[in-house]
C-alpha cells in the first residue's frame, strides 16, 4: 500500500516536474474529455437537431433551431423500451446462467471431489483453448435444431457453458477453509444445505466477479443474438438498431441513439465504483 | 443424512474398494451428480457436442438442404482455393498489427500518466471508461456517421477547420481499415486503462526508492521499475488481443461489411459470409474448416508465444 | 431439508425449460381460441401512418375470416440474412422474395407447394406469362405467386436539379446527359451528383442494370448449360461510364457503401441527385424514409443504341414457408390473394386498399409494372383514381415510357452469388482511381462460370 507512484515526494517538490506533470496532466485531462465526453455530447445535440442541420452543419449548435419531437419519434418508432428491456431479460437469464453453471460444478468440484473430478474439470477446461469462432455454426444448428430459434434459450443456456467461470468458482473453493465444510458435516449438513448456508455466502467476491463478466458480456454481443434471434420481438437493442438504421431518417435514428445511450451511462454514473473497481478486478483475475 | 459420509481428504484411501450403487447413492454419488447436472446438460449440449460436430461437418458438404455427404478434404480445399481467403487472412493481420500499433501503448500511456494524477483522480477514470459503457453496436453506428466521407462529415469539418482533408474514412480501401481500428481502440482503451491502473498501484514503492537511490530519472523508472513490473498484465492483455482481434466482426461487419472491395473482409466476416450471407444456402463445411484452421493458427501462435515469453522471462 | 430440495428443483429445472422450449418454438400453430395462426410480413422500419394501414388490412381480413387469426412480423428479403432465416426456420408464414430467387426455392423444395390453392384463384391463369415464370416451377405449375414487377428507373432530386441550374422537367435521356447533370449538380450544390449502390449483391444488381442498358447480358444459356458473360465490352463500357464520373468529373460524392436502404436514406435527406433502382420505389422512400413529394423526380432509364439494351425487370414473389401445415397454407395463399392480389383484380378491394393507404398518409400510385395484363393494369389504375396522391406529373418522364421500352429478366441462374462477385468491383471501381477494370471482370467471369459450372 503506497501512496506513491513513479513521482516522489521529493520529485513532486521540483518545479520543473510539478510543472511538467501540471501541464501533461491538463492535456490529458483535456484529451480524455473529448475521447470519453466528446462523442457523447455530440450524440445528445445531434438527437434534437433536424436531419438537414446535423448533415450540413454537424458541428454547429443549433442553426435552425431544436427538435425535440426527435425525442418522442425515436422512442415510438424505435420502441426503445421494448428492446431495451429484451437486452435487460437476456443479460440477467445469461447471467443467471452462468451463476448457476459456475458455482454448482465449482461446489462439486471442489468441494464434493467425486472420484471422476480431474477428469471432468479437464474436459471443462479443454474447452478454454477452443475459440468461439469455432462453435458458431454448430451451435447455430443445435439451436435450431431443439427449434430454440426466437427464444431467449438460445442465448441464455449456450451463455451458460463458460468455462472460465467454472475455473474462476473451482480455484476460489478450493482457497476456502475446508475445516468450516467440515464442522457443517459434522452439524449434519448435507451437500444441499452445505452449499447454500455455507459455501455460497461465502463466495460472495467471486460471484461478483462472475456476475460483471456474465453482465458485460451478455449487453456486448452481437453477432450471437443476431443469428438466433431474427425475429424483431425478441432481439435486444444492440440487434435491432442496426437493423433500423438503414431505413428511418437520420435525426430520428440519432435519438434513437442517444437515448439507447443514456440508460447505460445513467447507470454507470450511478454505480461508477462498482464498475470501476470491476473493470479493475477482472484484470487482476486476469492476470 | 449420513454422517458416516467420509470426509474427501479420506477419499484417496477408498479409492481401491469397488462400491455398490447403493453404496454410491449413500456416499454422495448422487447428490454431486444432481449439482453437476447443470453443468453436463449445458456443455453437453452447447459445446462439447458442437464442437464435436464442428469436426464432422468440416469434412462434410452440408446445408441443412440435402443430406449430408462426407467429401474428405474438399471443404479445406475448396477454402485455400479461395482467393478470398488470402485478402481476408492479410486483412485480419493488418487489423491485428494496427490494433497493436495503436492499442496497446495508448492505454499504457494514460494509465502511467494518470497514476500520478493526485487531484480528481476519480474524473480522469471515469472520462477514460466512458467509451465502454457505451453499447459497442452503438458507438460503431455513431463512429460509422462521424467518419461521413463528404467534407461536411463531422470528423471530416473538424480536420477541415485546420486544413486537412476531406479524409475518405471508411470510403478507400487505404484507409477504411485504419478507421476501425481506431474506433475499436477508442472502444476498448478505457477497459484496458483500469486493468492498468490496478495493476500500477501494486508496484512496490521500494523498487522506486532503490532506482532513486541509483540516481534514476522520471523515465529511467517508468523504463526500469514500471514497464518491467508490468510484464505479467502487458502480457496478458497482449495474447487477449491477438485472440480477439484474430476473431473481429462487429467494426467490419457494420462499419463496412467487408468493403470496399474487400478490403476489411476479415476471417471471421468470411467465415459468416461462408455459413449465413449466400442466398443458396449455407455452405456450413467450408465455414466449420475455415473455423477450425483459425483456432489451429491461434493455438500454434499463442503456443509459441508462450515459449518466448517464457525463454524470455527466465532469462 | 427444503431448502436443499428447492435447489435440486432448481438444476433439473435448467434442463426441463430446455426441453420446454424446444416444443415452444416454429410457426403454424394454432392460438388459444382454436384459430389458425398465420404468421405474415410487415416492412422494416415503417411510419406509424403505414404500420396502421397494415394493421388496418389485418382486421379486415380476419373480420371476413374468423377462423384465422393474422400475426404481423416484421421482415425484409435481404441477401445476407436471407438463408440464415431459411435454414433456421424462423420465416413467417408468407414471405415476400425477389424473382431472382424463386426458381432456386422451388427446386431445392424449400418453400411450401402451394400451386394447388393457387390454382384455385380466379386470375390464375391471366398473369403475365414472364412474369409468371420467375414463381413457376419447371412444369409450370405456380409455388410462388408474383405480387409486383417493376423495371429499373432514374429517380432524381428535383429541387437540387433546380439548384444546380437544371431544368427538373427534362431530366437526362442519354447516359451522356446524366454524366453532365451529375457534374453540375455536384459542382454547384455540392452533393453528390449520381450515386450508386455497392454492397449486399446490389452493386451486381446495378452493374448488371447498366449493362443490359448499354446492351450487353451476364449469362448465355444453351440448354441445361450457362456461360458467364461479365466480362463483355458493354459491362467494361457500364463501368468505365461510372469510372469517368467517380473520378474525371468527381460527381459521384463521397459514399461508396451504398445498399439499398441506406441509398433511399441519402437519396430523401437531398444528398443525392440522381440514382438508379426499381421504378416503384416512391413508396418505400415515403413509408420508410420520409421523402418529401416536392423533391422527387423518376425518369426512364437510358438505353444505349443498340437493338438488345433493355431495362432490367424483376419483381416480388409471395411465398409460404415450407414448414407451413395445410390448414395454415390455405390461409396463407387466402392471405396472398387477400393483401398482395385482390388489389390488383377486384374492384372493392382496390378501392379499400387505396383509401386505407391514402387515409394514413401513405403513398398510392406509384409507378408499377403489370403483373397481369396492361387491360387489367388500366382498369385499376382508373379504380383508385381518386385516391392516387403521389406527384404524378413528376413521374411522367417515367410512366410515359416505361411500357415502350424493352423489358429484360435478370439473370437466371445463381444470379445472387453473381451479383455478390459484382459487389468488390463495382467498390474497386468506385474506391481505387487505378483499379483495372478488365482485370477485375476477368477475375470475377472466372469465379461466375465457377458458380455456374456447380450446378
Amino acid at each position: 500500500m503506497s501512496d506513491r507512484g513513479v513521482l516522489s515526494t521529493f520529485d513532486w517538490r521540483k518545479p520543473r516536474i510539478r510543472g511538467t506533470a501540471a501541464v501533461v496532466h491538463a492535456i490529458l485531462l483535456v484529451l480524455l474529455f473529448i475521447a470519453g465526453l466528446g462523442p457523447m455530447l455530440w450524440l445528445a445535440k445531434a438527437a434534437i437537431t433536424p436531419t438537414q442541420d446535423t448533415l450540413r452543419h454537424p458541428l454547429a449548435l443549433w442553426p435552425n433551431g431544436v427538435d425535440l419531437a426527435n425525442l418522442a419519434t425515436a422512442w415510438t418508432r424505435v420502441q426503445i423500451d421494448k428492446y431495451f428491456l429484451n437486452t435487460v431479460w437476456i443479460a440477467a437469464g445469461s447471467w443467471f446462467a452462468q451463476v448457476l453453471v459456475a458455482t454448482t460444478a465449482g461446489f462439486a468440484l471442489s468441494v464434493l471431489r467425486p472420484r471422476y473430478r480431474k477428469a471432468l474439470s479437464g474436459v471443462v477446461l479443454a474447452t478454454l483453448f477452443v475459440p468461439a469462432v469455432v462453435l458458431l455454426v454448430p451451435l447455430y444448428l443445435t439451436v435450431v435444431d431443439m427449434s430454440m430459434v426466437n427464444t431467449f434459450w438460445a442465448v441464455w443456456l449456450p451463455a451458460g457453458a463458460n468455462a472460465f467461470n467454472i475455473l474462476l468458482v473451482q480455484r476460489f473453493f478450493d482457497n476456502l477453509p475446508r475445516e468450516v465444510f467440515e464442522a457443517a458435516r459434522v452439524d449434519g449438513a448435507g451437500p444441499f444445505r452445505l452449499f447454500r448456508s455455507v459455501v455460497l455466502p461465502m463466495s460472495r467476491p467471486i460471484l461478483g466477479v462472475v456476475s460483471v463478466f456474465a453482465v458485460i458480456a451478455a449487453w456486448k454481443d452481437f453477432l450471437w443474438p443476431m443469428l438466433v434471434l431474427p425475429d424483431p420481438a425478441v432481439q435486444p437493442l444492440s440487434v435491432r438498431l442496426p437493423a433500423l438504421q438503414r431505413f428511418i431518417e437520420l435525426d430520428v435514428f440519432l435519438a434513437a441513439l442517444a437515448i439507447s445511450t443514456v440508460i447505460p451511462v445513467a447507470l454507470f454514473l450511478a454505480f461508477q465504483r462498482l464498475f470501476l473497481n470491476g473493470g479493475a478486478l477482472s484484470g487482476a483475475v486476469k492476470g | 443424512m449420513l454422517p458416516a459420509a467420509a470426509p474427501p481428504p479420506a477419499a484417496p484411501a477408498r479409492r481401491r474398494t469397488r462400491r455398490s450403487p447403493v453404496s454410491w447413492v449413500r456416499g454422495g454419488g448422487l447428490g454431486t451428480l444432481v449439482f453437476l447436472l447443470p453443468m453436463l446438460v449445458v456443455f453437453g449440449l452447447f459445446s462439447w457436442s458442437p464442437i464435436v460436430q464442428a469436426v464432422v461437418m468440416s469434412f462434410q458438404e452440408t446445408n441443412l438442404v440435402t443430406a449430408p455427404t462426407f467429401v474428405g478434404l474438399d471443404n479445406f480445399r475448396a477454402v485455400l482455393d479461395d482467393p478470398l481467403l488470402w485478402t481476408a487472412v492479410k486483412n485480419t493481420l493488418w487489423f491485428a498489427v494496427l490494433a497493436l500499433l495503436l492499442g496497446y501503448p495508448v492505454p499504457l500511456l494514460a494509465a502511467v500518466l494518470m497514476s500520478e494524477v493526485r487531484r480528481f483522480k476519480g474524473l480522469y477514470s471515469a472520462l477514460a471508461y466512458l467509451p465502454v459503457v457505451i453499447p459497442p453496436v452503438v458507438a460503431v453506428l455513431l463512429w460509422k456517421f462521424f467518419y461521413d466521407a463528404s467534407p461536411t462529415g463531422v470528423f471530416n469539418t473538424v480536420l477541415g477547420a485546420v486544413g486537412i482533408g476531406p479524409v475518405p474514412w471508411l470510403q478507400d480501401a487505404g484507409t477504411a481499415m485504419v478507421s476501425l481500428v481506431i474506433e475499436a481502440t477508442w472502444a476498448a482503451a478505457g477497459g484496458t486503462i483500469i486493468i492498468y491502473l490496478a495493476a500500477l498501484t501494486s508496484v512496490p514503492p521500494e523498487l522506486y526508492e532503490a532506482a532513486e537511490i541509483d540516481g534514476a530519472s522520471v523515465w529511467g523508472k517508468v523504463w526500469h521499475v514500471t514497464i518491467p513490473q508490468l510484464r505479467g498484465v502487458l502480457l496478458i492483455t497482449f495474447i487477449l488481443q491477438i485472440v480477439g482481434t484474430a476473431q473481429v466482426f462487429l467494426e467490419p461487419f457494420l462499419f463496412t461489411g467487408g468493403g470496399p472491395a474487400n478490403a476489411t473482409t476479415t476471417v471471421l466476416l468470411l467465415i459468416y459470409d461462408y455459413a449465413f450471407a449466400n442466398s443458396l444456402g449455407g455452405d456450413y463445411g467450408s465455414a466449420t474448416a475455415l473455423s477450425l484452421m483459425l483456432a489451429a493458427v491461434l493455438a500454434v501462435l499463442s503456443a509459441i508465444y508462450f515459449r518466448l515469453t517464457r525463454s524470455w522471462s527466465t532469462s | 431439508m427444503r431448502s436443499s430440495k428447492s435447489i435440486a428443483v432448481l438444476a433439473v429445472a435448467t434442463a426441463t425449460a430446455a426441453a420446454l422450449a424446444a416444443c415452444s418454438g416454429g410457426g403454424g400453430a394454432e392460438s388459444a381460441d382454436g384459430r389458425t395462426l398465420v404468421n405474415v410480413s410487415l416492412d422494416p422500419g415503417l411510419e406509424q401512418g403505414a404500420i396502421d394501414a397494415f394493421n388496418t388490412r389485418v382486421s379486415q381480413f380476419e373480420a371476413a375470416n374468423p377462423t384465422i387469426d393474422l400475426v404481423p412480423r416484421e421482415y425484409k428479403w435481404d441477401a445476407t440474412t436471407f438463408t440464415t432465416q431459411l435454414a433456421g426456420g424462423t420465416l413467417p408464414d408468407v414471405f415476400t422474395v425477389p424473382f431472382t430467387d424463386g426458381r432456386g426455392l422451388i427446386e431445392r423444395k424449400q418453400i411450401a407447394d402451394i400451386s394447388g390453392q393457387v390454382a384455385e384463384l380466379p386470375y390464375a391463369k391471366s398473369f403475365n406469362e414472364k412474369v409468371a415464370q420467375a414463381g413457376s416451377a419447371a412444369d409450370g405449375r405456380m409455388w410462388a405467386v408474383p405480387i409486383a414487377a417493376h423495371g429499373q428507373a432514374l429517380h432524381y432530386n428535383r429541387t437540387l436539379f433546380t439548384q444546380a441550374g437544371l431544368d427538373p422537367d427534362k431530366p437526362p435521356t442519354t447516359w451522356e446527359e446524366i454524366r453532365s447533370a451529375a457534374k453540375q449538380i455536384s459542382e454547384r450544390t455540392g452533393q453528390a451528383g449520381y450515386a450508386m449502390m455497392t454492397s449486399g449483391n446490389t452493386g451486381g444488381w446495378i452493374a448488371t442494370t447498366m449493362d443490359y442498358a448499354f446492351g450487353g447480358r451476364t449469362e448465355k444459356l444453351d440448354g441445361d448449360n450457362a456461360k458467364s458473360t461479365v466480362d463483355t465490352p458493354e459491362m467494361v463500357k457500364a463501368l468505365q461510364t461510372v469510372r469517368a464520373m467517380r473520378w474525371d468529373d468527381n460527381s459521384m460524392g463521397s459514399n461508396f457503401l451504398y445498399e439499398w436502404g441506406t441509398i433511399n436514406q441519402d437519396f430523401a435527406a437531398g444528398r443525392i441527385g440522381m440514382y438508379v433502382s426499381g421504378g416503384g420505389n416512391y413508396g418505400s422512400l415515403v413509408a420508410q424514409n420520409a421523402m418529401k413529394a416536392d423533391d422527387y423526380g423518376v425518369t426512364a432509364l437510358p438505353l444505349s443504341g443498340g437493338a438488345n439494351a433493355g431495362v432490367l425487370g424483376g419483381g416480388t414473389l409471395a411465398a409460404v414457408s415450407a414448414k407451413a401445415p395445410d390448414k395454415v397454407k390455405a390461409a396463407a395463399v387466402k392471405w396472398i390473394d387477400f393483401y398482395y392480389l385482390e388489389k390488383l383484380t377486384n374492384q372493392d378491394a382496390a378501392v379499400a386498399d387505396a383509401k386505407s393507404t391514402a387515409d394514413s398518409g401513405q403513398a398510392v400510385g406509384s409507378p408499377e409494372l403489370p403483373v397481369f395484363d396492361k387491360a387489367s393494369f388500366d382498369q385499376r389504375l382508373g379504380w383508385i383514381q381518386q385516391y392516387v396522391n403521389v406527384p404524378l406529373k413528376q413521374m411522367a418522364p417515367y410512366t410515359d415510357k416505361m411500357f415502350d421500352q424493352p423489358l429484360v429478366p435478370e439473370p437466371t441462374r445463381s444470379t445472387q452469388q453473381v451479383y455478390a462477385l459484382l459487389d468488390p468491383v463495382v467498390q474497386s471501381v468506385l474506391t481505387d482511381r487505378n483499379a483495372d477494370v478488365t482485370a477485375l471482370l476477368n477475375g470475377a467471369q472466372t469465379q461466375a462460370q465457377a458458380l455456374l459450372d456447380k450446378k
